[in-house]
């Protein structure tokens, strides 16, 4: 167990933790005090994640019969329910029919701002960085109601939207995920390519390279650490995305995203918090995944950044 | 831009489905709706405005997602066997009961689907009187629908909005096997309830199996202790914003509840009914003041498990009132088709949809007195008994006032009460300030 704690925890912290153990910065009894922090925080910070992985191997009629703080009653059969019942696959291709489009949008169009910020100075360079950023800053639910009239009147044709309008379809929803995403983006990659040498944007210029060559040619391939680590990120974010799914798919069932649908597991009275930890973890699966393909990406992308200059 | 494909090739079947269903029509003798339903079946295939379906297909909402058990299958088996009569097809929209209910203003404001599972009265009337369902008087009368179904199908503007499904009884629950070891007989008035619960302690057991921790559960005790001191009618007029809740009426209630809560479970809010139902399953508990669907959590003990109308507290007002929320079918405004919508409800109000529905092992009641109730187990039939037998039927806290009082006031003001029961002043003048801004 002490293994799973401290692995995630290393990396949340980007890599920091070991670093500050081995370089003898603290001596050593502070350095097992820090460790010891360390290990309680992780566990407090992993347990509920740990408690849920445990009770979605137990029976229902077990755990209402002893409690849970008994053991025993281990079955998996929930895995089956929430598998077979509920017809998870179809709510996993909505998210991915969601968050791939999205997470593409947004680091792309992101890019495309931040490359003009960070190497062109235009008057109001800075204004929209502020911009971005307030926006990013805004509460989702103070533009509930205004998002969901306009779409509501946008038509759309039928062969994009059943409903005829952008509410209902999931344009709407990649559009606004895109939206709120794309602040955060532009930030973290307009200063990343900020500390990428002038020089050879000269060079580059010298040597006859258009803008649009600059910008694909030259600065895409050196933000990629950066983008893969924003990748990672967004595809965290969008797919673990809730409100607006919920409210912007106007109620068509068959539509939700996986988060969404993870309620279709409680019934209108009778929950089953095993069942319910069993749908989590396969809904939380997808993203550790996409955690450990991507994470040696994301660790070089913290890393950079971080001893540049 | 495959779209328009498919909808070219349906135009014949649906052509085939308006046909048959035009049979069943003129035999019903409903000319008119079959008119009406060719005429937008028209309109819709021309017009380029629409969306939706051309087919003349049904859409129909369903509060229930697949996997949610009896209650889910329920609906599907009703809709399938509609399918299956009238030849037209029904696309069903599964949304899960929670997520269904907090989306409804979104939902009937966008793009809602036809025909759409709802509650009868207050939250029913809302939508009436804002203009977002449609009036299906029409509809009605409903043959082996009672008059008590109607009324609470029924608007304030006196047109019927509603079509009823099933219902469910709230009621205080037990084990017979306990009963029966100890020697305990359901009480009908307050002193033989309390002899009971002396009875009960001195044998070790909590009389009253408790919970709040959802939220609802205890809005159940707050309606049975105020249909019991206060009557029905000042019930119903409190719920609907007519009435003070500071007022000595509402205080009493309080003060009542404050006096039972220990022949209560201690510490209510740290658990689920579902728990209580288990304590009072294992025998810890003796009763159970909840909806028939407490036999969802505790499936083992159904043959053992019986009830009682909550007994009267005041003789001159007696124990004729009860919770017993109606579900049903409502029509959308925005719906696409009404005529075929029209047509479905008036199918689902029949005894025969009822019996489609009823082969689950749902504990819920069919509302046309003409289902068969032959499939019913001994709690199904008994709850039909007793809402029959009922003057007076409330639709649980939540339904019968506006659904933001219910959720944002009352579930923190009852489990403030709960959590501190001396302080019934705070607890009264806080709601009456909160319901003064939101009955407007």
């Amino acid at each position: 167990m002490s293994a799973t704690a401290t692995a995630p925890d290393r990396l949340r912290a980007g890599g920091k933790p070991p670093r500050r153990a081995e370089g003898g910065a603290l001596s050593r009894p502070r350095g097992t005090i820090a460790t010891v922090i360390m290990a309680v925080l992780a566990l407090v910070w992993l347990f509920p994640l740990i408690w849920a992985v445990l009770n979605s191997f137990r029976s229902y009629a077990y755990t209402q019969q002893n409690g849970y703080l008994s053991f025993g009653g281990w079955t998996l059969d929930n895995y089956r329910t929430v598998w077979q019942d509920s017809g998870l696959g179809k709510y996993f291709l909505n998210s991915l029919i969601i968050t791939v489009p999205a997470v593409i949008l947004t680091l792309f169009l992101s890019s495309l701002v931040a490359f003009v910020l960070a190497r062109f100075s235009y008057r109001f360079n800075l204004t929209l960085l502020a911009v971005f950023l307030a926006a990013n800053l805004m509460p989702p639910q103070a533009l509930l109601i205004p998002v969901y009239r306009m779409f509501r009147s946008i038509p759309l044709p039928l062969f994009m939207s059943e409903s005829g309008t952008v509410l209902g379809s999931y344009w709407g929803l990649i559009a606004i995920n895109v939206a709120f995403q794309m602040g955060f983006c532009t930030f973290v990659l307009s200063n990343y390519m900020k500390t990428l040498p002038h020089e050879i944007y000269e060079q580059a210029q010298l040597d006859g390279a258009s803008v649009w060559r600059q910008y694909w040619q030259l600065t895409m391939p050196l933000v990629r650490p950066a983008l893969a680590a924003l990748g990672t990120l967004e595809v965290t974010w969008i797919y673990n995305e809730f409100f607006w799914a919920t409210v912007l798919l106007g109620g068509q069932g068959d539509k939700f995203p996986i988060t969404s649908a993870l309620n279709n597991l409680r019934g209108q009275f009778f929950v089953d918090y095993n069942l319910l930890s069993a749908g989590s973890v396969l809904v939380a699966l997808p993203v550790l995944v996409v955690f450990f393909v991507l994470q040696k990406q994301f660790v070089a992308g913290l890393t950079l950044g971080s001893t540049k200059g | 831009m495959n779209q328009p494909r498919p909808g070219y090739q349906q135009i014949p079947a649906s052509v085939l489905g308006m046909a048959a269903s035009r049979r069943n029509v003129l035999r019903g003798g409903l000319l008119t709706g079959a008119l009406l339903g060719s005429s937008t079946f028209l309109a819709a295939c021309g017009g380029d405005s629409g969306g939706g379906d051309a087919s003349g297909a049904v859409k129909f909402g369903m509060n229930e997602a697949s996997g949610a058990g009896p209650a889910f299958d329920r609906l599907a088996q009703m809709a399938e066997a509609y399918a299956k009569k009238s030849g037209v097809k029904v696309d069903r929209n599964e949304v899960d009961h929670n997520t269904f209910q907090e989306n409804i203003n979104t939902y009937l404001q966008g793009n809602p689907d036809d025909v759409f599972t709802w509650f009868a009265g207050f939250r029913m009337n809302e939508f009436a009187e804002k203009g977002l369902i449609s009036d299906v008087s029409d509809v009605w009368p409903i043959d082996g629908m009672a008059d008590s179904f109607k009324t609470a199908a029924t608007a304030s503007d006196g047109k019927q909005y509603f079509v009823p499904k099933d219902y469910y009884p709230w009621a205080v629950f037990y084990k017979k096997s306990v009963f029966e070891k100890f020697g305990y007989v359901p009480p009908t008035d307050l002193a033989e309830l309390m002899t009971l619960t002396k009875k009960m302690q001195g044998d070790d057991i909590t009389p009253f199996a408790f919970a709040d921790k959802d939220g609802w559960p205890a809005m159940g005790t707050f309606d049975i202790l105020n249909m019991r001191i206060n009557g029905f009618d000042f019930h119903m007029s409190l719920m609907a914003g007519d009435e003070e809740w500071d007022s000595a009426e509402v205080k009493q209630v309080f003060e009542t509840w404050a006096s039972l809560l220990p022949v209560h479970q201690a510490d209510p809010l740290g658990r689920t009914w579902q728990e209580a139902a288990t304590s009072m399953s294992k025998g810890e508990c003796g009763m159970y003041l909840l909806g028939t669907f407490v036999v969802d959590a505790i499936p083992d003990d159904e043959d053992d498990l019986d009830f009682f109308t909550f007994p009267e507290l005041d003789s001159s007002i007696g124990a004729t009132a009860l919770d017993a929320p109606i579900d049903g079918f409502c029509l959308s405004v925005a719906g696409k088709n009404q005529a075929g919508g029209k047509e479905m409800l008036k199918y689902l109000g029949t005894a025969e949809a009822a019996d489609a529905g009823n082969k689950g092992t749902t504990p819920f009641i069919a509302a046309n007195s003409n289902a068969t109730t032959s499939g019913y187990s001994a709690l199904q039939t008994k709850s039909a008994e007793v809402v029959g037998a009922a003057e007076n039927i409330a639709q649980f806290l939540d339904r019968d006032t506006r659904a933001d009082f219910a959720t944002t006031v009352i579930i923190p003001s009852i489990q403030k009460f709960l959590d501190d029961p001396s302080d019934i002043d705070g607890v009264t003048k806080s709601i009456q300030e909160q319901k003064e801004s939101i009955f407007v």
